[in-house]
């Protein structure tokens, strides 16, 4: 039934692209993929930005070859051991981050190393793993399949639902903790509900682009927006147009013969030069 | 020094016993202090000396022995709403956001990329106007200079509608007249609306000028009380461990300094300052006001 949902939703999608290469099933599918990851990483992108969390989703990013060694230890699926492990990583950063006389940098620096470390410990005793490992680094949106796309499609809910009550703390609380915090803002529930999410949403992005350009998903679109917008509204809605153009956009350049790309590469590739046109309009703007 | 026994629920804060340490640093020795309901308390002291430390503690946002009490709502079982205006704000000043964006953040639950509240966009514009910085609504937060940053904090810390408004150093960074209207402006929106103002200063000639009560402190409090009462030489010297002279005065303006409480035009001082002739020894003329006729005279601007 997921399976045949997922499928009418797919083609439908396909209708938004009238092209050749949205003929086969398996782009369809890894269309429907990238429109869902694409509000995910613009919007967490916009307050990774603001709170300057690049490192921290970089951190969550790389764990990824942690939560693979974690199943094979568990005998579990890594659908659900690298969500989980993200997650407890993420919500420990923060812990740590809040309790600790440590710089952010430094504690995430360790965990950082620690979950590499052990990743690729387990991981290099596995010939088989090692093989996949490729997956994890470079990703390959085209072999979604139907539990991601739904994970992905409920984690999206949450995460509006999350960004409709925080979005106006989330942007007080980056400008300075101590005001929000004396003001009644409850800052800790607001950075561990941010940091719990902004996990999950790094690591189902890994999936798309790969751990090596996770964090450019999420950070560039943003960034592009910057450039442009002069409040808050329109850092939202431009963030999402960026993040949908470079996902939908680079998927469709990865399939053409001339290209002959993978998919995660494009789509930041696309991402960057947007940025890249965005900051020279910026430079002459301001001039 | 006042014992806690000696103070009365006219006070806002109590300090009892309060000390805190860091390491082996001792920031807070056994504070016992007061400040006064509804009225202008200076805390004075040289850097390092736990001023803002002391803040916190009433802010509550650090751990501490011994007690800060607020009487009256802790009788009532509730927490005092504060305001607070921070020494210098860092931030990242590249954040696409209005003055209003920033403001509304604190305030409205609908989020901003939906559009602004009208009720809550009118409230914020009242408030902009009792700091005078309306014009500063549409600019870009991050564009804005210290002390325009400053009047928005002032202006965000107001919107509480504070029982303690709190500020760290507001004048620190901004010039002689600057410093004068920021006080002045505080006086003027703390008798309209009527909260506690706990302020840091450095600067003890503003301290004298404006304030009602002051806490010397240095790690331990050594004097409080009416501004010139208790800064005398021997409190100033052992709260700053030097040989201090009494507050200069002379810095300040006369109008403001001599202006009597009940005259009608006393906070349009500042801005007449400069263009009124003050009359020797006799206050009068800074203001258009015969006070010792009571009648009204010419301004002679």
């Amino acid at each position: 039934m997921l399976n045949e949902l997922i499928l009418r939703i797919a083609d439908l999608t396909a209708k938004l692209f009238p092209l050749d290469c949205m003929e086969l099933e398996f782009m369809r599918r890894a269309m429907l993929g990238l429109l869902l990851i694409a509000p995910l990483a613009a919007l967490s992108g916009v307050q990774v930005v603001n709170s300057r969390m690049s490192f921290f989703s970089d951190a969550i990013g790389h764990s990824a070859f942690a939560g693979v060694a974690l199943g094979m230890i568990l005998s579990l699926p890594p659908e659900f051991t690298m969500p989980g492990l993200a997650l407890l990583i993420g919500l420990l950063i923060m812990y740590l981050r809040r309790g600790s006389r440590l710089s952010t940098d430094t504690v995430i620096g360790i965990i950082f190393s620690a979950v590499v470390a052990f990743g690729l410990a387990i991981v290099s005793r596995n010939r088989e793993a090692s093989r996949g490992i490729n997956m994890f680094l470079y990703g390959d949106i085209l072999t979604i399949g139907d539990n991601e796309i739904a994970l992905l499609a409920v984690l999206l809910i949450a995460f509006l639902a999350f960004q409709f009550f925080a979005w106006n703390r989330m942007l007080h609380i980056s400008v300075n903790e101590q005001i929000a915090g004396v003001h009644r803002i409850r800052v800790p529930v607001y950075q561990y509900l941010f940091a719990g999410l902004l996990s999950l949403v790094v690591i189902l992005c890994v999936r798309a682009v790969g751990v090596l350009l996770v964090t450019a998903i999420l950070i560039v679109p943003a960034a592009t927006a910057r450039n442009f917008a002069r409040n808050s509204r329109q850092l939202f809605f431009l963030s999402l147009a960026f993040s949908y153009v470079s996902c939908a956009g680079g998927l469709l350049i990865s399939a053409q013969e001339w290209a002959n790309v993978p998919a995660g590469a494009a789509i930041v590739l696309l991402a960057c030069a947007m940025f890249a046109v965005s900051f020279v309009a910026a430079r002459l703007r301001s001039k | 020094m006042t014992s806690p026994a000696e103070t009365s629920s006219a006070d806002a804060v109590r300090f009892e016993h309060v000390g805190l340490t860091l390491g082996e640093n001792r920031i807070l020795d056994d504070i016992c202090a007061h400040v006064p309901r509804g009225k202008f308390t200076a805390i004075v002291g040289p850097n390092g000396a736990g001023k803002t430390t002391l803040t916190l503690a009433v802010l509550g946002q650090i751990k501490y022995t011994g007690k800060v009490v607020f009487p009256g709502l802790d009788e009532a079982g509730r927490r005092p709403r504060f305001g607070f205006v921070p020494q210098r704000l860092v931030f990242d000043r590249n954040i696409p956001m209005t003055v209003m964006d920033y403001l509304l953040s604190g305030l409205q639950c609908m989020p901003l990329f939906l559009g602004h509240s009208k009720r809550h966009v009118e409230r914020i514009m009242r408030y902009l106007d009792e700091v005078e910085c309306t014009r500063l609504a549409d600019h870009a937060f991050g564009a804005l200079s210290g002390g325009e940053i400053q009047r928005v904090l002032l202006a965000q810390a107001l919107l509480q509608e504070p029982d303690i408004l709190i500020l760290d150093e507001p004048t620190s960074g901004v010039d002689f007249k600057g410093g004068l209207i920021c006080c002045e402006l505080l006086r003027r929106v703390r008798e309209k609306r009527g909260f506690t103002q706990i302020m840091i200063s450095h600067d003890l000639a503003t301290v004298t000028a404006h304030a009602d009560h002051v806490i010397c402190l240095n790690h331990k409090v050594f004097g409080e009380g009416e501004p010139r009462v208790a800064l005398t030489h021997h409190v100033l010297s052992e709260t700053f461990g030097l040989h201090l002279g009494l507050p200069d005065l002379h810095g300040i303006p006369k109008d403001v300094r001599d202006c009597p409480e009940d005259c009608p035009l006393r906070n349009e001082h500042l801005h007449l300052h400069d263009h009124c002739h003050v009359d020797g020894a006799e206050h009068g003329c800074a203001c258009g006001h015969d006070h010792a006729h009571g009648t009204e005279a010419a301004h002679a601007e």
